[in-house]
């Protein structure tokens, strides 16, 4: 996943370099208030530590073998803003005393596998564990949090990568930077990491998880999570005012194709496709607004919508589980007896 | 320990007979061979050369200033011009120009070759064809475009192993201190760089006692599971060291602040280089767009 120097476009680096500094000051502000005089040693460890995990080499199959990011693992150990740091850190060493990962693509890298990994997997792992988990709910937990993480942070290199296409080319469309279009390169990457990468990444954190779990839980203890989530607000804030470089990706995304678009591609139109394709007419086709003439700001009305939708649902289930859940601590003594 | 030189790493133990090596064994010799890379590095950035001899703020700036023209660069020809310019830079730097484009394009060259062909065939890139493959046609904007971004890569692939090369560890960390880089985060990617030659030397030998302790290879499950204890062992390491250095650090007076005694001076020959360095690229700029006019 190291992005090299030359495939990425001036535009993306430099935005992603620029924008690593502001998290790595967060990070540094952040890291000083819970570590104090400690952090120099404990982010030199987790640096090395990092970097080490990446040089181990796990069996898979056939006498292949794959390595870990660890970023996941690091973040539930050092909480996400150590990692962050830990990983930015081990990453910057490695493109410049070992020439892996590009100079000027720092930034990208570090934004894919030390901050996505790290906030991902570790704010997944705190949901799917909960604050008290049984050994097997956390090694599980551990497992799908770095799996979902790693593939999440596939996902944006691809992106990264899809996007050079549409915004670096000559007057004849020629790409001038990583070739692939975002419905070739998202695809490719979250593959190779779903199918092969993904497990590796999964296997080592839910194993090394285990093998704490046994000798020194205290590593593992949740910590306190004051302020739950208020950054993920100001986050997906982020997220929905960048929506509209959607709208740079021409043509469809891979297997989301209609049915003329079907045609175009095999010949002809499968009979359940053509049958099944019309059942069901969107109220905001293709992430559109209707009647909005502005395609950006369609598309950036469809994803407030969207998350407003999303949020609300979570929000009622939640409150759901929650009242459930209180249901059942009653105490004791207002339970009757027999 | 954290070995000095390169003589101070003890060989290898030789393989098993019959058979190819064994995974342990494996991860063992690239680890050896990470550890020897460092020091190799660290030898050649000794030597007395162009790129060596100058101030390291200049030499990190300027070798960047280049990786970042070589990627607002878009015509092939003055790409190459580029690769050129990072042989004779190499060489001048006495670095072996083989030694150094068989780094450059082991470690960039051949992957983005293997990336950026199937971007030249009609599938990705319509055109008109010039290698007739079926679908797999090979067109002539594709095969450009190929061409583009592997000179691309390889070009700033040769600045960035020239900063690894030419550059001492403590010469870098002293540019990133004098270059207003916060203390905390110069120490920490001092202690980082030492402590990651000690835990791969630890992993090497852990490797290698297991290679050197078992009489079957065992299964991939088996060897899975063994990875997976060495991982968690070296996690408790790690944090384990940085308690002991925290004490260490504490019972020599340290009280959180971190300042720097680095003071550099840039010399004439600093001064010529930056303005040599900015004139190259604004003209390489300026070419490269005349010729693509």
């Amino acid at each position: 996943m190291h992005i090299p120097d030359g495939y990425l476009g001036p535009q993306t680096y430099a935005v992603l370099d620029a924008a690593i500094i502001p998290i790595w000051v967060i990070a540094a502000k952040k890291v000083k208030k819970t570590l104090k005089t400690k952090q120099i040693p404990l982010l030199a460890l987790g640096a090395a530590f990092s970097f080490v995990i990446m040089m181990f080499n796990v069996p898979v199959v056939g006498g292949s073998t794959g390595h870990a990011v660890g970023a996941t693992l690091i973040a539930i150990i050092l909480g996400p803003w150590a990692a962050c740091i830990s990983v930015s850190v081990a990453l910057v060493i490695q493109a410049l005393v070992f020439g892996d990962g590009g100079i000027t693509a720092i930034g990208a890298n570090c934004i894919n596998m030390a901050v996505v990994i790290p906030f991902v997997g570790y704010y997944l792992y705190r949901l799917l564990a909960g604050d008290v988990p049984s050994a097997t709910r956390r090694m599980i937990s551990a497992g799908v949090a770095s799996y979902v993480a790693i593939v999440s942070a596939a996902i944006c290199a691809g992106f990264e990568f899809g996007i050079q296409p549409a915004i670096a080319h000559t007057a004849s469309g020629q790409a001038l930077y990583a070739p692939y279009p975002l419905g070739v390169a998202v695809p490719s990457m979250a593959l190779e990491h779903m199918l092969f990468f993904g497990w590796v990444e999964a296997f080592v954190t839910m194993g090394v998880v285990a093998a704490l779990t046994k000798s020194e839980p205290a590593l593992l203890q949740m910590r306190p999570a004051a302020k739950p989530l208020r950054w993920l607000w100001g986050a997906l804030g982020a997220l929905i005012m960048l929506t509209p470089i959607g709208v740079l990706a021409s043509g469809t995304a891979w297997g989301e194709w209609d049915s003329a678009q079907m045609k175009a591609r095999i010949g002809y139109t499968p009979h359940g496709f053509d049958r099944l394709g019309g059942l069901w007419k969107a109220i905001m086709p293709d992430y559109s607004t209707p009647g909005m003439g502005n395609a950006a700001v369609g598309y950036l009305i469809a994803a407030v919508v969207g998350v407003i939708i999303v949020v609300a649902l979570a929000w009622g289930v939640g409150a759901v589980l929650a009242k459930r859940r209180e249901a059942k601590a009653v105490p004791p003594e207002s339970v009757p007896s027999g | 320990m954290i070995p000095a030189a390169k003589h101070d790493i003890a060989p290898a133990i030789p393989g098993r007979r019959g058979g190819g090596r064994s995974f342990a064994r494996k991860a063992a010799d690239s680890l050896t061979h990470a550890v020897m890379e460092v020091l190799e590095n660290e030898e050649i950035a000794a030597r007395p050369g162009l790129l060596q001899g100058l101030d390291p703020r200049v030499k990190l700036l300027s070798l960047l200033l280049f990786a970042v023209t070589a990627s607002l660069v878009h015509t092939v020809a003055v790409l190459v011009g580029l690769v050129t310019l990072t042989l004779l830079l190499a060489a001048a730097s006495r670095v072996s120009a083989w030694a150094f484009a068989r780094k450059v394009w082991s470690s960039a060259g051949l992957l983005v070759l293997l990336l950026a062909l199937p971007s030249a065939t009609e599938l990705i890139t319509p055109g008109s064809v010039v290698v007739p493959l079926g679908p797999l046609s090979l067109t002539s904007a594709g095969l450009w475009g190929a061409a583009t971004l592997v000179a691309r890569v390889v070009a700033a692939a040769g600045f960035a192993l020239l900063v690894v090369w030419t550059m001492r560890w403590t010469d870098l960390l002293r540019a990133l201190s004098a270059m207003r880089l916060p203390g905390v985060v110069v120490a920490t990617l001092a202690m980082a760089q030492k402590q990651i030659i000690t835990l791969l030397r630890t992993v090497e030998q852990i490797h290698l006692a297991r290679e050197s302790r078992t009489l079957h290879r065992g299964t991939a499950a088996e060897n899975r599971f063994w990875v997976t204890g060495r991982i968690a062992f070296v996690l408790r390491k790690s944090l384990k060291t940085a308690d002991d250095v925290y004490d260490a650090m504490l019972s020599r007076g340290f009280d959180g602040s971190v300042r720097s005694i680095t003071r550099l001076r840039m010399g004439a020959k600093d001064y010529a280089w930056s303005c040599a360095a900015a004139a190259l690229c604004a003209a390489v700029i300026l070419i490269d767009r005349l010729v693509a006019m």
